[in-house]
């Protein structure tokens, strides 16, 4: 591997304060991200409240690191569901025979192609809104992509000399998919699961956006947007900080997924 | 030549997009009018940013939106004034027979509607016969009329309702907008195209409606004033109003502020404080009929015990989160009707917050074990309150006020489980009786909202699931008062009535009020905006542009 | 059979292929719930008749078995026989064709717009070399990744903050006159495409700049712009064309967050009004139309991209996508 860059390290280390952030926000940010303070509301960033505080009191500070857990969780869970979905439906495709290759591939293609959002609200319309929905329906929407690489990482790899030489010398189908076409395909995923992570997080608060995601009183960061929306002119703190949050772990996570794609 | 062809690409997709762009879209704008033309004239452009109706005609279904603009083309037989008494509109008066059966309306002689059909006893009955109707569907219009077995033609400027049961509510019902008055030859060429434009009174007419932008109206100028606001004789000043659908707050609020707009409802509790610095008019017109409360469900757990629910109004602490998040525009109510009823009882001493009080009902209630959040537990289970809000009924500070009463309820054991969910979602949560808390506004007139709120009828749910009656509440006492405060005409029996039975709603705890049901206006460019006193809708008929 | 004729076989049968699949799609998420009947007529609480229950039970079929219900669906769709809206009470048809024009036009424009920021960018870039030119390429490099993951509902607010409520220049609502109010909609829209077409579109720049062409007419004398414009931006547009097909696609889900946001009526908002309303006949509607759209945008590429490219005509092509990680 070469050595990461600059942006590279800048991303990772911001992925590091994030995971930080989601696994002991108490470290970070000591306060309590629920404690309702009617009496400091709208309050502009100080010394005291670094970004501020929202309608009920709350520091935007403290309700962001302690949001990092939800916002991070919401993307990861879409992102699975995605991913699961994706890998089954690429490894059928990869190793199967290619009359069902062929078949699947083109539906995919089709799906990959239909707008995200535009699938995403299909599914939340019959399901109803909610944060359970959301994840299902981003999970969804973008599992197609997901398996169109896996399926095209699985043919060539399978396809591959040294997978063949491995044959030729009599190993089983079995070890050579264990030990030559697994790590083979699962390494690039991993670089587009880091990128998926963030546009996941992105997704669901357009979802949270559009008044279809969301449940009080967690911070999470979408919900955290679209209540601060609401106050635009007057606290434009409460949408600014939680737009930034999102942006920044997204970019991080998308310099750091094409980093590890580029080997 | 090739650097033609390399340009193609660029080309073809730039003309596509201008050739598209120039055949709709941009140029697709509705007759915008730019407000403005001192006094007389001009178009004043009114922005709302309720759901929009998906019918014109206010017998339909009948909610608040629809309220809103019928006001402008629709006119009642009765209006109300600022006393909260009855006067009189397109019906000159009333009288009502001695066993309260039977309400004589004298109609005014002198009025048609814009398609040149009179306005008669015959056009009473039509619009009657239309609430009735099944097929209309109407939810509100059909409530109040209810009780109207049949509708007799006396002669062409009288007629007379001929009713099941007493209801001396009849003329409140009577001025509300859903139950306005409609050309019969209107209502005749079916639902389709009277929901587009129905034919009315009133002092504009609706011209076109471009669906999700909005509605376009033109001065009625054959209009007959009778529209008890009216401040000089005649009819609009305006040519005509322009309703338009924005339901973004934030880009509703812009549009105002810019003049694009003339008057805007529902402003955010930060704007109207500041609209004052900003050159803008704020108009504050209560709803009225009941206040925006939480109830909380008297027929299951934990609720169904009186000092739990007791406890939890000690505990919610609404006030201060209401004075913040509304920033001063609402004040803190404690009566379960409007400050605009006349008969309001208000108890604020009975709503003290006392988190050390809540502490000692719920320890005595038997909820004294704790589990690891800090939730009270009782034989193995948590004292969870299911709290399901709908998000096109609440606003974000009202969703935020609930947000600051889950966490103060929470710090005495409660764990209220706030579920932001739409509407349909939300009737459906209620029809199944999966809450313990809910805050459902009813708009109607009068006090006679107690009854449809808190009578046990109010229990039994209609063929769709649904019944008004959150709080559950089955105190026989509480409905006979109720029913008789409907039976009696006379003001001061139904006063004294109204009042007991508001003291034993207040007492059975079963109601949290927070405040008057929010209704302002910004105004901006616009002189002489008013509201109805009936359901506190504003009439445009004095309007004028300022600039 | 001439190439051209199979070029058109295989596009019919992609759209085929396309229609099929959407009506397997929606067949699946109406079922998604456990119960398509309450989902049409619009979730738990839709309080409606007996009569209008029986309605949808007959336009569905969801009486009779599952294959005939699923044929049916597929009947309906490839005959665009979208049904009503139990919620509005209209047909599903008249509500979308009266607001697809809109947000068509708005897309249209939004791309354009992108791909002027994507090739202005490119054009920059290459006209500056040595230190500048690093410079300038890291910072576009930034510039890329910021608008690609910017959320646009996040840009849009800001840019009302900014340019309506503050500086008062621009109207914030679409219903002022012309083209003052189709700024900001069409800025928030271009952005992000701008930054995936300006990423490929400088892959591709870069490739081509290598390549013998290139370097023999730098060879011979030619400036720097004379390469760029000559030679180089032709092969540097050819991906991004491809993408035009996929960026489409994302300028609907952009219209959706846009047009609700900028208070625009069009296809986007009467999407998100029906799924907040649970309106599912008019959420279904409007996935068959996006993807029909997606067909014929795609085609039109398809065309333009042989009309730029002359090595590829002669071959038949498929359905196209780009090969970009992330989803429309």
């Amino acid at each position: 591997m070469r050595s990461p860059g600059v942006s590279a390290s800048v991303a990772a280390g911001a992925v590091v304060l994030i995971l930080v952030a989601v696994c002991a926000p108490a470290l970070l940010a000591p306060g309590d991200p629920l404690a309702v303070s009617p009496t400091e509301g709208f309050l502009a960033p100080s010394l005291a409240h670094p970004l501020g505080t929202d309608e009920s009191g709350r520091g935007i500070y403290t309700r962001i690191v302690h949001g990092a857990r939800a916002s991070a969780g919401i993307g990861v869970a879409a992102t699975a569901i995605g991913v699961g979905l994706g890998i089954i439906i690429g490894f059928v495709c990869g190793l199967g025979p290619r009359a069902v290759d062929a078949a699947l591939t083109r539906v995919v293609e089709v799906l990959y192609a239909l707008p995200t959002l535009v699938m995403a609200l299909l599914f939340v319309a019959v399901i109803g809104p909610g944060p359970t929905s959301s994840i299902l329906a981003i999970g969804l929407a973008t599992a197609p992509g997901y398996a169109r690489m896996v399926r095209t990482r699985v043919r060539q790899v399978a396809r591959s000399d040294y997978v063949a030489y491995a044959q030729h010398e009599g190993v089983t189908s079995t070890a050579a998919f264990g030990r030559h076409v697994l790590p083979n395909t699962l390494w690039p995923l991993v670089a587009m699961i880091t990128l998926g992570i963030g546009q996941a997080i992105v997704w669901v608060s357009a979802l949270s956006f559009l008044g279809l995601g969301a449940e009080p009183p967690s911070p999470e960061w979408g919900s955290m947007l679209n209540a601060g929306r609401v106050y635009l002119s007057s606290a434009w703190w409460m949408t600014l900080f939680p737009g930034l949050a999102i942006i920044a772990t997204a970019i991080a996570l998308t310099i750091l997924g094409r980093r590890l794609s580029k080997g | 030549m090739p650097q033609l062809r390399r340009a193609i690409p660029v080309l073809a997709i730039t003309s596509a997009a201008l050739l598209l762009a120039g055949c709709s879209g941009a140029g697709d704008s509705p007759p915008t009018g730019e407000p403005g033309g001192a006094g007389a004239g001009g178009t004043l452009v009114y922005a709302t940013g309720d759901a929009e109706p998906t019918c014109l005609d206010p017998h339909v279904g009948g909610n608040y939106p629809q309220g809103l603009i019928s006001t402008q083309y629709l006119e009642p037989l009765f209006g109300r004034d600022a006393e909260g008494e009855i006067v009189p509109w397109l019906a000159e008066s009333a009288d009502v027979s001695d066993d309260g059966l039977t309400w004589t309306i004298t109609l005014r002689d002198d009025i048609s509607f814009t398609d040149g059909t009179p306005f008669d006893a015959e056009a009473v009955k039509a619009n009657i016969e239309h609430l009735q109707d099944p097929d209309t569907a109407s939810s509100t219009g059909y409530l109040s009329v209810k009780e109207v077995s049949d509708v007799e033609v006396v002669d062409e400027s009288h007629v007379a309702l001929h009713l099941e049961s007493p209801k001396s509510s009849l003329l409140e019902v009577l001025s509300q907008q859903w139950s306005a008055m409609q050309s019969p030859a209107g209502i005749e060429r079916g639902m389709e195209e009277n929901c587009q434009a129905p034919i009315g009174t009133g002092p504009f007419v609706v011209e076109s409606w471009t669906p999700q932008q909005s509605v376009t109206m033109t001065r009625n100028d054959d209009y007959v004033p009778t529209n008890p606001e009216l401040d000089h004789d005649g009819g609009a000043l305006v040519d005509a109003l322009e309703w338009r659908f924005i339901p973004d707050a934030a880009t509703r609020q812009a549009a105002l502020a810019s003049g694009e707009v003339n008057v805007i409802d529902n402003p955010l509790p930060t704007d109207i404080a500041a609209a004052e610095d900003q050159g803008l008019a704020h108009i504050d017109a209560p709803r009225p009929a009941a206040s925006n409360r939480i109830e909380l469900n008297s027929s299951q757990a934990p609720f169904d015990d009186r000092d739990v629910r007791e406890a939890f109004i000690r505990a919610a602490d609404p006030s201060p989160g209401i004075e913040t998040l509304f920033a001063g525009t609402a004040s803190r109510s404690f009566s379960v009707l409007s400050s605009a009823e006349p008969f309001a009882l208000s108890d604020e001493e009975l709503f003290r917050t006392d988190a050390d009080e809540a502490n000692d009902l719920l320890d005595a209630a038997g909820w004294t074990s704790r589990d690891d959040d800090g939730v009270r537990t009782k034989d193995g289970e948590r004292l969870t309150v299911r709290f399901p809000v709908s998000t096109n009924q609440s606003t974000a500070a009202e969703q935020s006020l609930f947000e600051q009463i889950q966490a103060n309820t929470a710090a005495v054991g409660f764990d209220v489980d706030l579920q932001p969910t739409d509407l349909s979602t939300w009737y459906g949560a209620l029809a199944a009786h999966e809450y313990e808390a809910v805050s459902a506004p009813y708009t109607t007139v009068g006090p006679d909202v107690l009854r449809i709120l808190y009578h046990s009828d109010g229990t039994v749910p209609a063929p769709s699931g649904y019944f008004a009656n959150n709080a559950q509440l089955t105190d026989p006492d509480l409905d006979q008062l109720l029913t008789d405060a409907l039976a009696t005409t006379d003001a001061d029996e139904r006063a004294d009535l109204y009042t007991q039975a508001q003291r034993i709603v207040l007492d059975s705890f079963t109601v949290l009020p927070l405040y008057d049901q929010q209704n302002h206006f910004l105004t901006n460019g616009v002189e002489g905006v008013t509201t109805l006193h009936a359901i506190s809708t504003p009439t445009f008929v004095n309007a004028a542009l300022t600039d | 059979m001439s190439a051209v004729a199979r070029w058109v076989a295989a596009k019919v049968g992609a759209a085929i292929l396309v229609v099929w699949i959407v009506a397997t799609l929606v067949f699946f998420a109406l079922r998604l719930s456990g119960d398509p009947l309450e989902a049409i007529l619009g979730g738990p609480g839709s309080q409606a008749g007996e009569e209008t229950v029986q309605a949808a039970i007959d336009a569905y079929a969801l009486d009779r078995p599952l294959a005939w219900q699923y044929l049916l669906q597929l009947k309906d769709i490839a005959t665009l026989q979208l049904g009503d809206s139990f919620a509005r009470r209209q047909p599903v048809v008249d509500l979308l064709a009266a607001q697809l024009p809109r947000t068509l036009a708005l897309a249209a424009i939004s791309l354009a717009v992108a791909w002027i920021i994507a090739l202005t960018g490119s054009v920059i870039q290459a006209a500056s070399r040595g230190r500048t030119g690093i410079v300038v390429g890291a910072v576009m490099r930034g510039l890329e990744i910021v608008a690609s993951v910017m959320p646009q509902f996040w840009l849009g607010a800001v840019l009302i903050m900014v340019f309506s409520s503050g500086l008062g220049w621009l109207p914030a609502t679409s219903a002022g006159p012309g083209a003052a109010a189709l700024v900001m909609p069409v800025v928030t829209l271009a952005i992000p495409i701008a930054g995936f077409l300006s990423q490929v579109s400088r892959d591709a720049l870069d490739d081509a700049d290598a390549a013998p062409f290139a370097v023999t007419a730098r060879a011979r004398g030619a400036g720097e712009v004379r390469v760029l414009l000559r030679h180089t931006l032709r092969h540097a547009s050819l991906p991004a064309i491809a993408l035009s097909g996929w960026a489409f696609g994302n300028l609907l889900s952009g219209a959706v967050v846009v047009e609700v946001l900028f208070a625009r009526p069009g296809l986007g908002r009467l999407l998100q009004e029906a799924a907040l309303a649970r309106d599912v006949p008019v959420v279904i509607g409007a996935v068959v139309v996006v993807a029909l759209m997606y067909v014929v945008v795609v085609t039109l590429t398809d065309v333009v991209e042989l009309a730029a490219d002359p090595r590829l005509r002669g071959r038949t092509r498929a359905l196209r996508s780009p090969e970009i990680v992330v989803g429309a």
